[in-house]
């Protein structure tokens, strides 16, 4: 037994390293000094340890606005996001109506669009309409997600029972207060996943920011770490700090909410 | 798909409407009501701007001013433009590289995953998935830096082996598009990890049972049982890296430029390019208008060629 399942172990540990080395080699380059962090052979552990570079990061880079924009604009597209998704998968996996295949298949073909065929035109739009404003137009493509529909719609076929429904409505209730009641704290299992999945869509963002934005008091984080990236000096020792503290949001949410997310993305798929 | 998905949806309906007798004129209204959010952003964010890309395709747009009508010129320009090709053929490469290498690599770990009696496998799969949950931003950053040619940690590894470093990842044409897929397969193998795991892990125990009885060895048990239960989750897997591949952009934007020579320039920053440091609003928009034709054809096709669909067609 023993040794048949050596192998295998030995296989997925190497792989386990070949994923997280790089963000381990980051983690401990942002506590080296600058010279450090290209020292051959790398060392594991900086020594000597240092927070220079996140003291350097605070003080001449305007960092926590970056958070803040990014957390802020992230936060808000996913509420949105979220109550629109479970609205529409309600309707789609509980009635019946006329027209549904064909909403239905409208709203799942999106899922086909490249981003880069909107950019051009939401941009124009956005700027010659006044609405180009960070705060509006950040959040705008990540509001009405097909891919979050079709989640909530799998997930409430499978797991909202017909019979609760029908019991409220017999009991007088009004279809929005049986979404608002009943189904949505049905869906919360799922409803974390989706917010997870919205979150790091927007947060982790960079093509629609590096476009839309110009001001660099208004940049959100990946856009103001790549702009100590490509600057003169490339500010690899800022760049590791930066790197760093932007991915804590991100992996605290998928450590947290990781076993939502994992089957949540996988429901679709599995029975599609 | 999508027909898959919509024939499952309508049976449920059935149970619901059998069931439902009480207040049905107010269930008509009710869905739509539902529904409606979706679609106005829909038509808001999706559908306008898909008309307006086409309309723009067929003039030519500085950003100031009116746009100039100019037909099909942009098209025809495309045509006979070099770095659209080059912007083409670079990204079939990098779907090649998600569909050949990535789907592949993603399944044969799930298989070893799905090993009986594994332990830990959720902290495995956790592992995995990491990469796609960090910003590409900061991926690309840090490949950057593994990439350097003078003191990345590459070179510097293989100094220490084979005594000779200085590689020029990223410099090379040849290695430059290398570069970008291995962060293309650490990116994205893990992710796609978790949708053949949660596959395997649905295909019915007794199927594997009854070929051990026929005595079928590891591999024609790979491809009698395992491929055929996996159809559904590979022609998802399939089409969601073709979608993701197809529209790549900070790889290449930030770790080459889409240089040397054009070699990593992807359609995506073809597009970024003319637009926004170009101002070639038109010709932007008319290259936006292939790529979406090319994704939305073939994503079409894989669906229909994988037989998603055919059960309830």
């Amino acid at each position: 037994m023993m040794r048949t399942r050596t192998p295998l172990y030995g296989t997925l540990v190497l792989l386990l390293l070949a994923f997280l080395a790089p963000l381990l080699w980051a983690l401990s380059g942002s506590f080296k000094p600058r010279g450090d962090i290209f020292a051959y052979p790398p060392r594991l552990l900086p020594d000597p340890f240092t927070l220079d570079n996140y003291q350097r990061l605070f003080s001449g880079q305007p960092f926590w606005r970056w958070f803040l924009m990014s957390t802020v604009v992230a936060l808000v597209a996913t509420t949105v996001s979220v109550f629109v998704c479970a609205l529409a998968g309600y309707g789609f996996a509980k009635y019946r109506f006329a027209g549904k295949r064909l909403l239905f298949g409208v709203m799942f073909s999106s899922l086909s669009v490249p981003f880069a065929v909107i950019l051009v035109p939401l941009f124009v739009i956005l700027v010659k309409t006044g609405l180009g404003s960070p705060w509006f137009a950040l959040i705008v493509p990540w509001v009405a997600p097909a891919f979050g529909i079709f989640m909530m719609q799998q997930y409430i076929v499978q797991s909202v029972p017909d019979s609760v429904i029908e019991a409220a409505r017999i009991d007088g209730a009004s279809e929005f207060g049986i979404f608002r009641t009943i189904v949505l704290p049905l869906l919360r299992p799922s409803l974390g996943a989706l917010a997870v999945w919205q979150f790091l869509q927007s947060y982790n963002s960079f093509l629609w920011p590096l476009v839309l934005v110009s001001d660099s008091s208004q940049y959100t984080l990946p856009l103001g770490l790549q702009t100590l990236f490509v600057s003169e000096q490339r500010q690899y020792d800022l760049v590791l700090a930066g790197a760093v503290i932007a991915v804590v949001p991100a992996v605290a949410l998928f450590v947290v909410l990781r076993k939502q997310l994992l089957e949540g993305l996988s429901t679709g798929a599995v029975k599609g | 798909m999508t027909t898959a998905v919509v024939g499952r949806a309508r049976t449920t309906d059935e149970r619901t409407g059998d069931s439902a007798g009480a207040r049905r004129p107010r269930r008509t209204w009710a869905p739509y009501l539902f529904i409606s959010p979706f679609y106005l952003l829909y038509v808001l964010f999706m559908l306008i701007p898909i008309a307006v890309s086409l309309w723009l395709s067929l003039t030519e747009w500085v950003g100031l001013g009116a746009p100039h009508w100019v037909g099909l010129r942009n098209y025809r320009n495309l045509l006979t433009d070099i770095s659209f090709h080059r912007a083409l053929g670079n990204t079939a490469v990098f779907v090649l590289v998600a569909v050949c290498a990535v789907v592949p690599l993603a399944l044969l770990i799930a298989q070893a995953l799905n090993t009986r009696g594994l332990r830990a496998r959720d902290l495995w799969r956790t592992a995995y998935f990491v990469p796609i949950v960090v910003s590409p931003i900061l991926v690309t950053l840090i490949f950057g830096l593994l990439f350097d040619r003078q003191f990345g940690l590459l070179n510097s590894i293989l100094r220490a082996l084979f005594g000779t470093g200085g590689v020029d990842w990223l410099g090379d044409p040849g290695l430059a598009r290398v570069s970008i897929a291995l962060v293309m397969l650490w990116r994205w193998t893990g992710y796609l990890t978790v949708f053949f795991l949660a596959g395997l892990q649905n295909v019915p125990r007794e199927l594997y049972e009854a070929a051990a009885l026929d005595g079928a060895g590891r591999l024609r048990t790979f491809t009698t049982v395992t491929l055929p239960a996996l159809k559904p989750v590979t022609a998802f897997v399939v089409v969601t890296s073709f979608i993701g591949a197809a529209q790549i952009f900070e790889e290449p934007y930030l770790l080459t430029g889409g240089g040397p020579a054009e070699s990593t320039l992807s359609v995506t920053m073809f597009i970024y390019r003319a637009a926004f440091q170009r101002q070639q609003f038109g010709y932007a928009a008319a290259a936006a208008v292939v790529l979406f034709v090319l994704v939305f054809g073939l994503s079409r096709l894989f669906n229909r060629l994988l037989g998603i669909g055919r059960a309830s067609a």
